[in-house]
Order: C-alpha cells, then structure tokens, then sequence
C-alpha cells in the first residue's frame, strides 16, 4: 500500500515537473487570464453596469462559474499555485545534474568526448626534431598565452601522464534559469503573503480632521494603531482647467504624538510603519468655513442714513451685529439648496447653489426673523426683515481622500523582480564557455598535433566566431616556434 | 515544377500597379501641398507626420518597383527614404516633445508617434547588423499603417495630468515601446524566415487574401447599413484622443452606396481565395495563375474603394477628415498585405537571393526575441513599481496589466518550447507570429475594446 502510494506520488511529481505540464499550465494560465479581461468583473464594475451589460441567466452562470471575478476565484489560485509547483518540480529535478555539473567541471577531454563535440579543430605541428617533450610544452604555452590574449585563465590538467589545458567562462551561467525560475517563486510568494496578509481600504479625511480607522471594499473597517491628520489639502488646475496637482498636508499621530509630517502628491505617498497613504481623490465636503454676505438695509423711511450697504464674513453660527438695532446669526448652511414638498434640501455635496439660513433679530421689535439667502438674494419672502441679504462668496472646507494599503509581501516581490532581471541577463547574455586543449602525439608517426575544443551553454552561432578566433590566436602564438602548416593541412572534423 | 513556371511568370499587370502608385503617390504629394500652402508653414507637427508617411510608403513603393522590374537597386534606394522617413519622423517626435515640455509618451497618438519611430530604427539596425535587406517591405507596411493612423488621432497638446507627472512614466513606457517595436521586427523575421523556408507559394496566397478577406468581413459586418450604405463613425474633431472611448463623441455618418462598393471589393477577395481552394482540390495548378491575377483585379477594386470612401468623407465636411480610423487603416492595410504578396510572386528567387539563409534568418529571429522579452518583463516591472507608488498597488488585474502579462507569458512558452523543447523553423516562426497577434491586441484591443485604468495609452 505505501509502495503503491510512493509509486502514484512519484508519478505525479514527474508529471508535474515535466515540461509538457508546465506549458499546458501556463496555456491555462493565458486562457482564463483573457476571459478575466473580458468579461466584466465584479471588483471593478459597478453591480448595475453587470446587470445590464449580461441577461439575469447569464449572470447567474458567470458568477457560479466565479467568471465575473478570475483573479480571486479559488480555481484561479489553484492554477497559480499548479505553476508554482511545477516550477518548483522541475527546477529540484533537475538541480542535482546540474550541482554535479557545476561542482565538478569536466576537464580532461577523453577520446570519445573529443571525437564528439563541435566546435573542434586540430592543429598539426611540423615535425620538430629534438626533445618531443620540450615541443608539447612550449605549444601548451602558446595556447595559454593565447587564451590569456582572449581573457580565459588557462589551467593545466593531466591525466595519466598526458598533459592539456582546461579554460572556461562564466560557470555562473548555468543556473541562469535556476534564478529566474527561483525568483518567479519569490514574486508568487510575496503577491501570496500580500493575498493573505495585506489589506487595501481608503480614508476621507477633511481639512484638520484626524481619523484611524479605514474603510475596506467589503464594507468592513480596520482599526490602525495610530491615526493620520489632514492638516491641509487642496489642488492646482492648470489654465485650461484641467487637474496640475493634488496635494495633502498629512501627519502621523501616534500615543498623542506627533510622529511624522510629509506633504503627499499622487505619486509620493506617505509611508507610516508598513501602511502606505496615497493621494486618491480630492474635493469639497460641503461644511462651509466662511460665507460671505452682502447686506443692504431696506429703504425704510424712519431708518434712512442709519445704516449703508454692508459686506460681513460669517463662520456657521457666528453672530454680527449689521446696526444699533439688529443682530444676524447665521445658523445653517447647504452646499446645494433646493425645495422639495415645501422642505429645504440639499441636492449634493457639490457648491452648486449655496445657500445660508439666517436668523436677523432685532431688538426694538424682540422678534427673529428667518431668511434662506442664496446668491441670488433671498429665496423666500421676507418683507419684515429689515435688511435684504445676498451671498456673495463662500468658502467651504476640502477633503482628501486617501487610499491606504498594507502589502507585507512586496518585499518579496520587488527582491523577486531584481533577481528576475539577473536572471534573465544571465539567461540572455552571460554565456558559459569552456575550452579544451589537448597535444596529441600519433604513435605511429611521433608527429604532434593539438586538438582544440569547445562548447557553450547558448548562442552557439557566436561561440563558434569565437572559437574559430581563438585558433588563430593559437596559431599566432604558435608561429615562431614552428612555422605554421599551409592552410591545406588544418584537418576539420564536425 | 509548376512552382517553377510560377517563377518565371512575368510581373504581369505591374505596369498598371506602377501607374496606381504613382497615382497614390501623387496624392499624397497633392495632399501635402494643399497642407503647405493652408498652414503656410513648412515645419509643421502635421506637415512632418505627413512627410513621414510620404518617404515610408516612397520606400514601400520602391520595394514594389524592385517587384515589378527586379532592379535590385530598387531595395538600396528604398533603404534610402527609409532612413528620410526616420528623419522626417525624428523631426515630429522632437517637434511634439519641444511644444508639450515632455517626451511624446502619453496618450495613442505619441506611442504610435515614438512606437513607429522605434520600429524604423530597429529596421535599419536589421538592415545593417543583421544584412536582411529586404526586412523593410514587411515593417515599412506596418509603419505606413501607423502613419495613416496618427493623420487621423493626432490630437492637440495636454498638460500632464497629476498620474502621469512621474519619471517612471518615461521610464515605463520607453520600455514598453521597445518592447513592441522588438516584437514587431521579430515578426517581420519570422515572415522572413517563411519565405526562405520554401513555405508554398500557394499557402501564402491563402493566408494573405485570408487577411484580407478578414478586414473586409470585419467592416461589412460592423458597418454595413440597409441601402448599401456604410455607416462609419467619426469623431468630434476637438476630442479626437477621446476617439471611441466615450459614446458621446462618436457621430455616426452614413455614406451612401458605399457599402455595395465594399461587398464588391469583398467578393474580388475572395475569389483568389476561392480560386486556391478549386486548385487544391482538383489538383490544377494553373488554377494559381488564375488566382494571381485576380488578386491583382482585387488590388485595383479595393484602391476604387479607398478613393471612393476618401472622395466621399471629403464631401461631407463633417465627417473629414476623421472618418473611422481604424477602418480605414484597416482598408490599407489589406492592400498592402496583397501587394507583398503580389511582390513575392513576382520576384520570389531574387528576395530569397537577397536575404541571408533560413537557418540564420532562425537565428535573427530568437536573438530579436532575447532582446523584446527583457524588455518586455522590464516594462512589467517599471510598471509594477510605478502603480505601487501611484494606485497603491503593484497589481491590479487592470486589462492592460493583464495583457502584458500574457505577451510575456506567451514569448516565455516561446522561449522554452525553443530551448527546452527545441523547436526550430516553421513552428517557431508561426509562435512569434501569434505572439506579435498578441502584442499588436495588448497595444490598441486593450486600450479600444476593454475597459480599464490604463485609459492614457
């Protein structure tokens, strides 16, 4: 029984460790990717746009089927983390080869590995007479000059009393892929920690407003250990009206204390202890800070010369005095007045009709008068008031609103990213060269020749300019000790 | 043997395309006097853009004079208004970044601006470093297409919107303009490599006219009104960057019996189509022969209606001179498709005489691909980061971030089918046309067709 469990957990780590996994995964992953794009998803589509962009049964089938939300489905996940493992499979099976491959580089070439590789060539040697011993050495100094020429650092092998030169570059190479698959896993773990420990909400805070808890989508809130201050914020239009900058004046308080200060712009946000304020949205909130009136007394004969034309700035509640005889309180505000079965409303938010309720009290009569005062002048009938009243300006207060996010995994992911990059300039443009050189004396006929050999990992076409390179510079090198044979005589073999 | 005696068949009915260019060409020239002499100044952003589009369709119109008379210094001149064109390109792009005060990087018409100038460059790196002379008739095509396509967005200089006031936009978007313009030319080398593969004749009559056949199903189908008329939609010409992204300022226009011209132009199509499938399966080659010719006869009537369609939005003040852009582009574009096609039938031996052999042509396509796939993952990673600073996240599943994220995906299939499965050759060569399908939907599907945050590029 636990052989056969053995056998069936064998079996499937070869299979997903197999490259026709990894492609048939990744096929999958493209696929479901494009339906997330285009079919609308719920976390970005408002619910009225779903219903009416898909009939009520192809909605239900797109939701059970998790269609109107990919990228957080569970099968979603599943299949990343399907990627994940068969990456992970792949990389550890094939990781001792390599380690032995790396660890122990092959460095003196046997016959049959000569006889095979590519590129090759031999270089006959004319016949010197005298010490052969003395011969082989000096042409191994030559090729080691000339590899030094070539930037390698030759190093002497021997084996069973047969000399040759072993030279390579960038070994490193080899785990080029082991990297940029290592740092694939590094992106996957941290976008994983991010899914699991990090959260992402916003913050509305109004001008001198602090505030520490954050509104997540789902409609929940999270309570932060310390609180964030909007001491000011605002924007800047450029002369056409379009949107230069929007700005906040943020503060960190902590146990009472006021721990950071940093003025944010989209782009630059506020970083507190792993929670990130960004600038989202900027706008008015409808509480006014000051109105502005223009307050002109009636023309009643017995107050004549009394009073003139008058301009007074009021906070909400504030009160002025506009004579001798009359007070003006003003005792409420709308950003967006309108009246609607006889009732005061406000149609928005947006200072698009402000309007003041003022209570005018005068002394001598010991009575109050109430008045709705817009920019147009007073909105209802008020011929007891003594005064006619109109709003000139009004200055309402702004609010920031700030996106605030907690992503405990980018560290994960921006390390992964970098690595990502060695990786891949490893993959692409490191190359890992490796140069034999063996003399090769023919028993029968005593006369020296040297084989040089060579591979590379990548890029072969280039290797092989390279190494032909190499050769001449060999055969430079060679020159003065024996003059070089014609060109006939270099043997090829592939 | 039939293919042989393909060969040897004369350009017949070149002389009538050489006049047809020529009129096309005299058009242009018209057109861009008439701009001349209206703006009253020669160095004009549009006036570049338009001597731009002149010296890359002159140099296409050279690749096709090499067609029809088989002079190969028809392809050295060619080569020449290439790199006229790249000046006049240079000139825009300087011209656009000196009026805005930032490189032109934002918005459809300055990647297409920067994209196509990229994408100029890189041929003629192709040309020198690589020795594929000839790689300009398939990219000099798209350019002129990408030409086509800004005479009718370009739009008027913006201020950076607080977003997009950031380095890593530069950054970003660099990247990602290399990128596509890597692609491309790896695409334009894996059709290279097709031709020089000994890939039939025939089959590439029926993928072009295919194409073909495609475009024009695809406008009919969207376009075509009752009455044969062809409904197209123009835009508000203050508003043009906004172009098919908003409902409010797309002004349908109805161009009578237009539509009919079109239906027209699809049967001449598809009867090259219909041709091919008749030989195949009779097993009559001089069937192609006949097909061959009726390209040419579809060549023609498609150029009456890119006339009639240009005459006829000219009439109507309202709809010139924005009538659907990408219709229209469209419409070119299946000219152009056929007359290379027209341009490897006649002159199939010299093109392959000129360019270096298929396996090296293999080669130059892989090393294009090692050179667009860390650009490609750079510019995911420029644009992680730079969301993480701006939208507070490094992903968000936006429909831009998530095609990219496909283009990459698919040239990493194509990396390691090619390394460790060790395919070569023609199924290579057909990955890399796919995956430039799929660059080409990530740069204008995305931004046109889905939704998203990415709505500047």
């Amino acid at each position: 029984m636990a052989a056969d469990l053995r056998s069936i957990f064998r079996k499937t780590w070869r299979t997903i460790a197999s490259i026709e996994a990894g492609v048939v995964l990744l096929i999958l992953v493209v696929i479901l990717s494009a339906v997330g794009t285009i079919v609308l998803q719920r976390p970005v589509t408002r619910p009225e746009e779903m219903q009416s962009a898909y009939s009520p049964q192809v909605l239900r089938i797109l939701d059970s089927a998790g269609l109107t939300d990919v990228f957080h489905s569970w099968w979603f996940l599943a299949l990343v983390f399907l990627v994940s493992l068969s990456i992970l499979a792949a990389s550890i099976n094939r990781l001792p080869n390599r380690w032995r491959y790396f660890s122990h580089p092959y460095k003196f070439p046997d016959e049959s590995f000569r006889h095979t590789l590519h590129p090759q060539k031999w270089l006959d040697l004319a016949n010197k007479e005298g010490n052969g011993e003395s011969s082989e050495e000096s042409c191994l100094a030559a090729a080691e000059r000339a590899l030094q020429s070539r930037g390698y650092n030759p190093e002497r092998v021997a084996r069973q009393n047969q000399l040759g030169i072993f030279a390579e570059q960038h070994r490193i190479s080899e785990w080029a892929v082991f990297i940029v698959h290592a740092s694939l896993l590094l992106i996957f773990f941290g976008t994983i920690v991010d899914g699991l420990w990090g959260w992402r909400g916003t913050i509305n805070l109004d001008e001198g407003q602090s505030s520490n808890v954050v509104a997540l989508p789902d409609g929940s809130t999270r309570t932060l250990p310390f609180s964030i201050r909007c001491d000011a914020a605002g924007l800047e239009n450029y002369p056409d009206g379009t949107p230069k900058k929007w700005w906040s004046k943020l503060a960190v308080v902590r146990g009472g204390q006021e721990v950071q200060k940093k003025e944010i712009v989209v782009n630059d946000p506020l970083l507190y202890s792993g929670v990130r304020f960004y600038q989202s949205t900027y706008g008015t909130n409808g509480r006014v800070e000051k109105l502005t009136l223009a307050a002109v007394p009636v023309s009643d004969q017995s107050r004549q010369g009394t009073a003139a034309k008058q301009e007074i700035g009021l906070g909400l509640n504030d009160v002025a005095s506009l004579d001798s005889d009359t007070v003006v309180r003003f005792a409420e505000f709308i950003p967006d007045y309108t009246v609607r079965d006889g009732r005061v409303v406000s149609k928005s938010n947006e200072l698009r009709n402000p309007a003041a309720r003022l209570v005018v009290t005068s002394k001598k009569a010991g009575k109050d008068f109430e008045v709705w005062v817009t920019k147009m002048g007073e909105a209802a009938d008020t011929s007891k008031v003594p005064w006619k009243f109109r709003v000139t300006e009004v200055k309402v207060g702004s609010f920031t609103g700030l996106e605030v996010s907690h992503e405990p995994g980018q560290w994960g992911v921006w390390s992964g990213v970098v690595l990502l990059g060695i990786g891949l300039a490893f993959v692409f443009y490191l190359v890992h060269r490796q140069i034999w050189i063996v003399p090769v004396r023919d028993a029968r006929t005593g006369k020296l020749s040297l084989w040089i050999g060579g591979r590379a990992n990548r890029n072969r076409v280039g290797f092989e300019e390279r190494f032909n390179d190499l050769v001449s510079a060999i055969e430079e090198q060679l020159k003065p000790m024996a003059r070089s044979v014609p060109h006939g005589a270099t043997r090829f073999t592939h | 043997m039939a293919r042989a005696k393909q060969e040897q068949q004369q350009p017949a009915g070149g002389f009538t395309l050489i006049v047809m260019v020529g009129l096309g060409v005299a058009f242009l020239l018209y057109v861009a006097f008439l701009n001349v002499h209206r703006s009253g100044n020669l160095l004009s952003e549009s006036n570049l853009l338009f001597a731009t589009l002149i010296f890359y369709a002159g140099a296409s119109a050279l690749y096709l004079g090499f067609g029809v008379t088989g002079t190969t210094a028809c392809v050295k001149f060619a080569s020449y208004a290439t790199w006229l064109g790249l000046a006049a390109n240079t000139a825009a792009v300087a011209h656009r970044w000196y009026d805005a005060g930032h490189p032109p990087l934002t918005g459809i018409y300055e990647m297409l601006l920067s994209s196509v100038w990229a994408l100029a460059v890189l041929t003629l790196i192709a040309e020198r470093k690589y020795g594929v002379k000839v790689i300009g008739t398939v990219t000099m095509p798209l350019a002129i297409m990408g030409m086509v396509l800004m005479q009718f967005l370009r739009t008027e200089v913006h201020p950076l919107v607080p977003l997009l006031q950031s380095t890593w936009l530069n950054v970003h978007v660099t990247l990602a303009i290399l990128a596509y313009a890597a692609c491309t030319l790896s695409f334009a080398m894996a059709m290279m490599f097709l031709i020089q593969d000994d890939m039939k004749t025939e089959t590439i009559l029926a993928l072009s006219n295919a194409s073909a056949l495609a475009i024009y199903a695809g406008v009919i189908l969207a376009c075509f009104e009752k009455c044969g008329g062809l409904g197209l939609l123009v835009s508000n010409a203050d508003r043009k960057a906004e172009f098919l992204l908003s409902q409010g300022i797309r002004v349908p226009v109805q161009i009578s019996l237009l539509g009919w011209l079109m239906t027209l132009a699809l049967l001449a199509v598809a009867s090259p189509l219909a041709c091919y499938g008749v030989a195949l399966w009779k097993n009559n080659q001089s069937l192609i022969a006949v097909a061959n010719r009726l390209v040419l006869v579809s060549i023609l009537l498609q150029g009456l209606t890119l006339a009639v369609l240009l005459v006829r939005t000219h009439e109507d003040p309202s709809a010139w001179p924005s009538a659907d852009p990408f219709v229209l582009t469209s419409l070119v574009g299946s000219v152009l498709i056929l007359l290379l096609y027209l341009l490897l039938v006649w002159r199939r031996k010299d093109l392959e005489r000129l360019l270096p052999t298929a396996d090296k042509l293999d080669h130059i396509t892989y090393r294009v691909i090692c050179l667009a796939f860390p650009l490609l993952t750079l510019t995911i990673a420029t644009g992680a980061y730079w969301a993480n600073q701006t939208w507070g996240s490094y992903w968000s599943w936006d429909p831009k971030e998530t095609w990219a994220a496909i283009t990459w995906l698919v040239y990493a299939l194509y990396l390691h089918m090619r390394i460790t499965v060790g395919w070569r050759g023609r199924r290579a060569a057909y990955f890399v046309i796919a995956g430039f399908a799929v660059v080409i939907f990530t740069f204008f599907g995305v931004t046109y067709l889905l939704r998203g945050q990415h709505r500047f590029s």
